[in-house]
């Protein structure tokens, strides 16, 4: 199953890389929202500084939502998916793959958009420690219930507008827990953070978990 | 201040009813569409719905009657 | 072609008879039916009185809820809203569980059955509305006990992430596709949903008790409920749930009926026409 995880999670970033969609289209995207939740909020720093934590991680939230969307139409065009299924790959190594190549994507963003933000709203990136292990656990249950419902709506027409809508409010304690852990880290007190790291590692892992067994069944049929 | 009490007594009671009626209603008019229960062996749902709560369409077709056609 | 016997009126739908009526009736409206009853079943008694049932005890909820019990010292009269909305709220998770539950026995392979599929969505509908209605009690009860309309109230904002949650899964039902891929689907989003729902609800009261004394959160009330209100509180928890239970089963049964039109009524469609037209020589 590992090994089939590390083939697809291989082919879809190299899909990636070639495409550049990502980078083309999902970073500006997503620096884009940071612009204007500046425009909305600013331009005194007042609003600004309090709510980076918050505004950094409702637009990673939608630029998942994109890199979902990306991941799944790679597989709708040429019968990819019907490729996938025949390829006797493990179902479960499909989704760890899938969801591994988006959380890599999410990542790099991340990065960025971390950066980025810390410069709009002048906010100084403190306690690196936690920023980095909140990203890490959020990140990855963003990815594994985004693959879930990705291929939940896969194959149906109305995939762009469902997909939002599924995804927001499940992952709504990962936008909690994610803030309050950064806010922690930028006040300085990361120590207090770490009972937020654990909802989001729970979260992450119950997803994974579960993706990894029902991702059988949802290729099955679609 | 009991108008709040008052309006969230009316507001639950007439959504329930609301809805309860619109079930109803909508029950009416899907058994209106529908005729005889199926008697041509082509309807590959008849297994599972052999369920207690009501349920429509007798397994057992009379003989003899198709619903429709010559 | 013979009038049969129940459950159904088949209301004389002969071919070559119609041909000589009225031109092409639409659907649906066709003056030339008979419309005979379809007898009552047992199935159709029993569920009439789980409804009076229901009716009775709503009622008799409402009546000592708003003028036979007492009003709170603390509270006043807005304690009686607390024989409606913990009950709503109730139910909601009741029906959300067993969405859930449904799910699950579609799922496991040795007891998928379509019955499941539709009892997981009739469930999740009603259970929807009784969510909307669980999010306006509180916010009625909410408003004129700390002035606002919304306070973030963990079960509050609980139910609010439910709604959404769940009127995206009525969604999801909706997409059209073939069934049992649908109700694959469905059950899987039905199972991650559920799931969520303790992580939220963890979350948020965290969340929110990190931040001030938690004095303003429904579920600790400080109001002792005893005599008349514990009974009354008590009857409006019985009767919603009997409420909901007579709900799903009509809303179970309308889903058979939608099942059936889908899967029938392409053929339906196709023999009526071919009964409209003329008899080939």
């Amino acid at each position: 199953m590992w090994r089939d995880a590390a083939l697809v999670a291989g082919k879809d970033l190299r899909v990636e890389l070639r495409a550049k969609i990502g980078l083309n289209q999902v970073v500006p995207f997503a620096l884009v929202v940071l612009v204007l939740f500046g425009l909305a909020l600013g331009p005194s720093d007042a609003a600004l500084r309090p709510a980076a934590a918050g505004l950094f991680w409702v637009t990673v939230l939608f630029a998942a939502v994109l890199a979902v969307q990306r991941s799944f139409a790679i597989e709708a065009s040429d019968e990819a998916r019907d490729g996938l299924r025949l390829s006797g790959l493990d179902a479960g190594g499909i989704f760890l793959g899938k969801a591994a190549a988006v959380a890599a994507q999410l990542i790099v963003l991340e990065l960025v958009l971390a950066l980025v933000a810390s410069l709009l709203f002048d906010t100084h990136l403190s306690g690196a420690g936690l920023l980095v292990g909140t990203c890490v656990a959020a990140t990855a249950g963003l990815a594994a219930v985004g693959t879930i419902y990705g291929a939940v709506a896969m194959g149906t027409r109305v995939r762009e507008t469902l997909l939002p809508l599924l995804f927001f409010p499940l992952v709504a304690p990962v936008l909690l827990a994610a803030t309050k852990a950064w806010k922690e880290a930028l006040a300085g007190t990361p120590s207090h953070g770490l009972g937020w790291l654990s909802v989001l590692a729970v979260f992450a892992v119950a997803y994974l978990a579960i993706g990894t067994v029902a991702f059988g069944p949802l290729l099955e049929d679609g | 201040m009991n108008g709040y009490i008052e309006s969230g007594y009316i507001v639950t009671l007439g959504a329930l009813g609301v809805y309860a009626a619109s079930l109803v209603g909508r029950e009416r008019s899907a058994r209106r569409r529908l005729p005889a229960p199926p008697a041509r062996g082509t309807a590959p749902a008849e297994a599972p719905e052999d369920a207690p709560a009501g349920d429509e369409g007798s397994p057992a077709p009379p003989p003899g009657s198709s619903g429709t056609g010559a | 072609m013979s009038l049969t016997s129940p459950p159904f009126s088949p209301a004389g739908t002969a071919g070559p008879a119609r041909a000589a009526e009225a031109p092409a009736p639409p659907r649906g409206a066709s003056p030339g039916r008979r419309r005979t009853r379809r007898p009552r079943t047992r199935a159709d008694s029993a569920l009439t009185a789980v409804g009076l049932v229901g009716i009775a005890g709503v009622v008799a909820t409402v009546w000592l809820g708003l003028w036979v019990t007492p009003p709170d010292e603390f509270m006043g009269n807005l304690v009686r809203l607390l024989y409606i909305h913990p009950p709503l709220a109730w139910v909601m998770f009741l029906a959300y569980g067993v969405s859930f539950l449904a799910s699950l026995l579609y799922l496991w392979p040795r007891t998928r059955s379509a019955r499941f599929d539709r009892l997981a969505g009739a469930s999740a509908e009603v259970g929807v509305v009784f969510t909307g209605l669980t999010l306006v009690t509180g916010s009625l009860w909410g408003r004129p006990t700390w002035g606002q309309w919304w306070t973030w109230d963990p079960l509050l904002t609980t139910t609010a992430l439910l709604f959404v949650l769940y009127l995206g899964y009525l969604a999801l039902r909706r997409v059209p596709g073939e069934p049992e891929a649908r109700a694959k689907r469905s059950a899987i989003a039905a199972l991650v949903a559920f799931i969520d729902v303790p992580i939220v609800y963890f979350s948020v009261l965290w969340w929110k008790s990190l931040h001030q004394a938690p004095s303003i959160d429904l579920t600790t009330r400080k109001t002792y409920v005893h005599g008349s209100m514990a009974w009354t509180l008590l009857l409006g928890f019985l009767s919603f749930t009997v409420v909901f239970a007579w709900l799903v089963a009509h809303r179970y049964r309308l889903a058979v009926l939608e099942d059936r039109e889908e899967s029938e009524g392409l053929a339906l469609a196709l023999a009526e026409r071919r009964a409209e037209a003329p008899e080939a020589p």
